[in-house]
């Protein structure tokens, strides 16, 4: 069932046991598995059926520390979320990503990547994904890694007929949950807004905001400001430990053989290091993609070489030919260190039309952040290099240290942490099981229980939690139910 | 032979040509060190790229 407003949901009489707060894909994959349990959950998305100014008015906020993009640019408020602008790039986590590192503080799941692998069949189908292929080792530093490009799946548009169809899933537009209250061990109902004006408030057993991995830190945040510390008890992590990737050209290459890794349709490749790698340089997980240059950009590479280095100049001339079309950009995209102090907050004077506090995001990058821009290229390049494959060419704004280009990608729009997943009750906000610590009923869905980043697009990652996390729940109110 | 039994010329030329040998126990480190080093010694950085040393022949 679809409702394009909470007043006509209202007057059906449908009774949630769930109530999810958003339709992007945690949200929608969590109640897919919950209605295909026969367990009635409805889904408050705020926005519309599609995007409009007015409803994206509401994620305006303001950074501090390092330039990002507009906060109501990076993330879309309408039914299916941020996958109306999601590129379809995929690639799971890899297991060490779920490992802490010795060398960064604040690194390690509670959870390890075989526990979200048993839901990757279904991942699949969710996002019409083909098989992944094994990474291929290239030297003990560096693999040449898979990273999917796929149809980029609207959930609105894919699941919206399934959803419109069923009996145990009430989608419900226009319906902002402005607020959830609790009593310090519970949630005990969901302040609606909709329709333009204020609907009460919302009842189920339980709930899950899945706003994505800015607003669940602003939703939490506020509500448990409002009742007092009663939703979010541990809050010391609250809105802490916010990641993404940052993303920028690091350099160029030239190749001996450009068909040496197969290139995807757009001439691209992707590489990675090996924990042994990361270990020995000390710094964070990272991703090359290599980008196929046009002709020009080999001619310059190769001229600038024939001064510095006559042998390879001449090798690397002989190789190409006249074909000249083995040169590369590489991009690096990386695995940031989580850190407290980088952080969704709300902001003392800057509030949406009914008054809830925007959001002020701090974020700034650390100097292992550029330790590991500098040393993954140098780990790249010297692979390349002892191979025979190549030369790398690190970019002098990498290699001097100096500011990062504000003309670039600058980051993924990959919005993760938050409300980490973890043991330890000061450094996280849910357990493994995306629980609120404390809480009986509330439970977090999204890139912001993510602990640590790891390198690649996360969206992959959230449909496997999600998948995990609606079982889950599943589980738990069968149990409940049995109890009774 | 017992060390009474052991001339004392004998005793300085023994002693000499453990002095003159010492400077070959040199040639023996030379030639032990580069072995041992690090792969990192094969790769150079200039001007940003990241050569092999025998790049610059």
């Amino acid at each position: 069932m679809i409702f394009d407003s909470f007043e006509s949901f209202r007057s059906n009489g449908f009774k949630p046991k769930v109530i999810v707060i958003g339709s992007g894909p945690a949200g929608v994959t969590i109640a897919r598995k919950l209605g295909a349990a026969g367990i009635p959950v409805a889904v408050f998305e705020a926005g519309a059926a599609d995007y409009t100014e007015e409803s994206q008015d509401f994620y305006k906020g303001t950074t501090v520390g390092d330039p990002y993009f507009d906060l109501d640019v990076t993330r879309l408020r309408h039914l299916g979320g941020c996958s109306n602008h999601w590129a379809g790039w995929c690639r799971v986590m890899d297991a060490v990503d779920f490992e802490p590192k010795a060398w960064v503080p604040d690194t390690g799941w509670p959870i390890r990547r075989t526990d979200i692998e048993p839901y990757l069949d279904e991942v699949h189908d969710i996002l019409d994904l083909v098989p992944f292929r094994d990474d291929v080792p290239i030297s003990d530093d560096i693999r040449w890694v898979q990273l999917i490009k796929s149809p980029a799946v609207r959930f609105g548009e894919k699941f919206g007929p399934e959803i419109q169809a069923s009996k145990t899933i009430a989608l419900v537009l226009d319906t902002y949950v402005t607020e959830l209250q609790g009593d310090g061990s519970k949630i005990t109902g969901a302040k609606i807004w909709s329709a333009g004006r204020d609907q009460g408030v919302a009842t189920a057993d339980y709930y899950l905001p899945c706003t994505g991995g800015l607003e669940n830190s602003r939703l939490l945040l506020w509500s448990n400001e409002r009742s007092n510390g009663g939703v979010v008890p541990h809050a010391e992590a609250l809105g802490r430990y916010w990641m993404e990737h940052p993303q920028f050209e690091g350099g160029n290459a030239i190749m001996n053989n450009p068909d040496q890794f197969e290139m995807d349709d757009v001439s691209e490749a992707f590489f990675s290091p090996s924990l042994q790698a990361m270990e020995e340089r000390q710094i964070m997980n990272f991703g090359v993609r290599f980008i196929k240059m046009p002709y020009h950009g080999a001619k310059w590479l190769v001229a600038e070489l024939a001064c510095l280095a006559p042998e390879t100049a001449e090798w690397t001339a002989e190789s190409i030919g006249a074909k000249l079309r083995c040169a590369a950009q590489l991009y690096v995209g990386w695995e940031q260190s989580p850190r407290a102090d980088n952080r969704v907050a709300l902001s003392a004077s800057a509030r949406d039309t009914l008054g809830i506090p925007r959001i002020e995001l701090h974020w700034k990058k650390s100097e292992l952040e550029h330790r590991t821009l500098l040393e993954g290229l140098r780990l790249f390049g010297e692979t390349l290099a002892a191979k025979n494959y190549g030369r790398v060419r690190i970019a002098d704004w990498v290699l001097n240290g100096d500011p990062y280009p504000t003309d670039q990608e600058l980051a993924g729009h990959h919005h993760m942490g938050g409300t980490r997943m973890g043991d330890d009750l000061t450094r996280s906000v849910v357990d493994r099981n995306c629980k609120v610590h404390g809480m009986e009923n509330l439970y977090v869905g999204g890139s912001s229980v993510f602990a640590t980043s790891g390198q690649c697009n996360p969206t992959t990652t959230i449909v496997a939690l999600s998948a995990r996390l609606g079982d889950h729940l599943v589980r738990t109110i069968g149990q409940s139910a049995m109890l009774r | 032979m017992s060390p009474q039994q052991t001339s004392p010329k004998v005793k300085r030329r023994t002693v000499l040509q453990v002095l003159l040998s010492i400077p070959a126990l040199a040639l023996f480190r030379e030639h032990a060190v580069p072995a041992a080093e690090p792969p990192a010694d094969e790769f150079v950085e200039i001007n940003g790229w990241i050569l092999k040393r025998s790049d610059l022949a």
